[in-house]
């Protein structure tokens, strides 16, 4: 696995700035994790830009890793391209610790990165940024043609719907029918 | 770069279904069945549903609310189509663009109603003349609906011939001219026991408001003198036990004629009441022998009367 660290890169976010607090309240260090992709580049992230992620937070608070666990273990996301977990990243720290507001412009709008940003945010289950991005997919077909519409969102006819599934059913028919032959030689 | 909307997580292609426009969510629709029961599952809400009849198009016009986060409702967006006999037309983008051109007026009307799962139209509007045979394709169109509307530019025979075609479907009828050809044609409208018509102007006598069995009856303008209104109330209060079909009568009188509650309360004996709701609008209750109840409001040119609760 690589180890290059992008927490304090330029594109990445820098080290937690030390936020205005009262006098009376002593410092209590953040505490950071590291996260990968499929490109095995390792995010240092803090813990508080990770609260927007429920699955991450869930993880962290189950976990119960020190500093040097953590940078030792990486959570892995496979699923999820290099490009797409910096977005992510970014996107957590840029909002760390204050809650999105309603049109968030400082999102990434990068729209061919849409849907893989979309299926990676649903399975980090950061809410809000789900739904700013399902609103970014709503926009993509603003003020177009039912064919045009089709053609962005690639959207099948009748006719291939009613294929694709008669090929489905006889895709299905013919794994039930080789699971019975195979379950018949089982007992042969 | 297109995308595979099929592919994306149910409840996020919910989501970006629900950030969709109206008119974008029609235009979705269209696309394959797929998406209509898409569009219809996600149970889209739209408020009075209201068409009007041209005599070659049909308009549609949809309003959609949305709760605020003070929680009270305001209006949001009104979206217009026009249906013609081949394609429709939305006013609600830049320019119009005509859509499914081998859908037929009948097309559209039973794909709006199915998808927002709408099983009666609000309002149906008959905006000018047009053959009796179009009426009666209009007709199978909306077997029934809530408010008949029709406009005062259509001819008083048109209005006539709409009115007794149409009235048994419509909860409520709405005209605003007078179209009775002498005293004997409106005293049979008046004595017809309809649920509730709203037409003007018109000139009304006491006998009118005696015999009426309309229930609910506005008439904007009407012209009655305060002393035969006068004389209608003090006959209310003395028909103890008999029973009188109307339950709410509003009369406008042309604005500059303002109505006297002196003049229309004198001698009845009243209890001054005020609304709930803060408004400081004159209302009077009026209460009969038999304990029957009527509210009387008289504001300006305004004259109100409600039976019971």
């Amino acid at each position: 696995m690589s180890s290059t660290e992008q927490g304090t890169s330029s594109a990445a976010p820098a080290e937690p700035t030390t936020a205005p607090e009262s006098a009376a309240a002593p410092e209590v260090p953040e505490s950071f994790y590291y996260v990968h992709g499929k490109d095995k580049v390792v995010h240092k992230v803090s813990a508080g830009a990770l609260q927007h992620s429920a699955l991450i937070h869930g993880m962290i608070s189950n976990l119960g890793y020190t500093e040097e666990q953590a940078k030792a273990n990486p959570f892995p996301f496979e699923n999820i391209d290099g490009d797409i977990l910096q977005m992510v990243v970014d996107w957590c720290n840029q909002h760390k610790g204050k809650p999105t507001p309603p049109e968030d412009t400082n999102l990434p709008k990068q729209k061919e990165k849409l849907f893989d940003l979309v299926l990676a945010v649903n399975y980090l289950e950061i809410k809000e940024l789900l739904t700013y991005c399902c609103k970014q997919v709503a926009m993509m077909v603003k003020g177009k043609s039912p064919e045009e519409i089709r053609e962005i969102w690639m959207i099948p006819t009748d006719a291939e719907d009613e294929a694709a599934e008669k090929e489905a059913k006889k895709r299905a028919g013919k794994e039930a029918a080789g699971e019975t032959a195979a379950a018949a030689g089982d007992a042969k | 770069m297109p995308i595979r909307i099929f592919s994306l997580p149910g409840k996020d292609l919910q989501y970006a279904l629900n950030c969709m426009n109206i008119c974008d969510l029609i235009a979705f629709s269209l696309c394959s069945k797929r998406t209509k029961n898409l569009v219809k599952s996600s149970n889209r809400k739209i408020h009075l549903p209201t068409i009007y009849v041209y005599e070659n198009r049909v308009q549609f016009f949809i309003r959609e609310r949305a709760l605020q986060r003070e929680d009270y409702e305001i209006e949001r967006r009104i979206f217009q189509f026009n249906f013609h006999d081949k394609g429709a037309e939305s006013a609600c983008r830049n320019g119009i663009g005509v859509w499914k051109k081998e859908f037929t007026q009948n097309d559209w009307i039973a794909h709006f109603m199915s998808t927002f799962n709408h099983s009666m139209i609000h309002t149906l509007g008959i905006m000018n003349n047009t053959s009796i045979s179009y009426l009666d394709t209009i007709k199978q169109f909306f077997p029934k609906f809530h408010k008949l509307l029709i406009s005062g530019t259509c001819s008083r025979e048109f209005i006539k011939i709409v009115f007794w075609k149409l009235y048994t479907i419509a909860e409520e009828v709405e005209f605003d001219r007078n179209i009775f050809d002498d005293e004997n044609d409106k005293s049979k409208f008046l004595t017809q026991n309809f649920k509730s018509v709203t037409f003007g102007p018109l000139k009304l006598t006491l006998d009118d408001l005696l015999t009426l069995n309309i229930a609910d009856l506005t008439i904007n303008f009407a012209n009655i003198s305060e002393k035969e209104l006068n004389r209608f109330l003090k006959l209310w209060m003395k028909g103890n036990h008999i029973f009188y079909r109307p339950k709410a009568i509003r009369l406008c009188t042309e604005d500059e004629i303002d109505i006297s509650c002196e003049e229309v309360l004198k001698g009845i004996k009243y209890e001054d009441v005020q609304y709930n709701n803060g408004e400081d609008f004159p209302t009077f209750r009026l209460r009969r022998g038999d304990g029957k109840e009527m509210k009387v409001f008289i504001a300006d040119n305004e004259f109100v009367f409600r039976v019971g609760q």
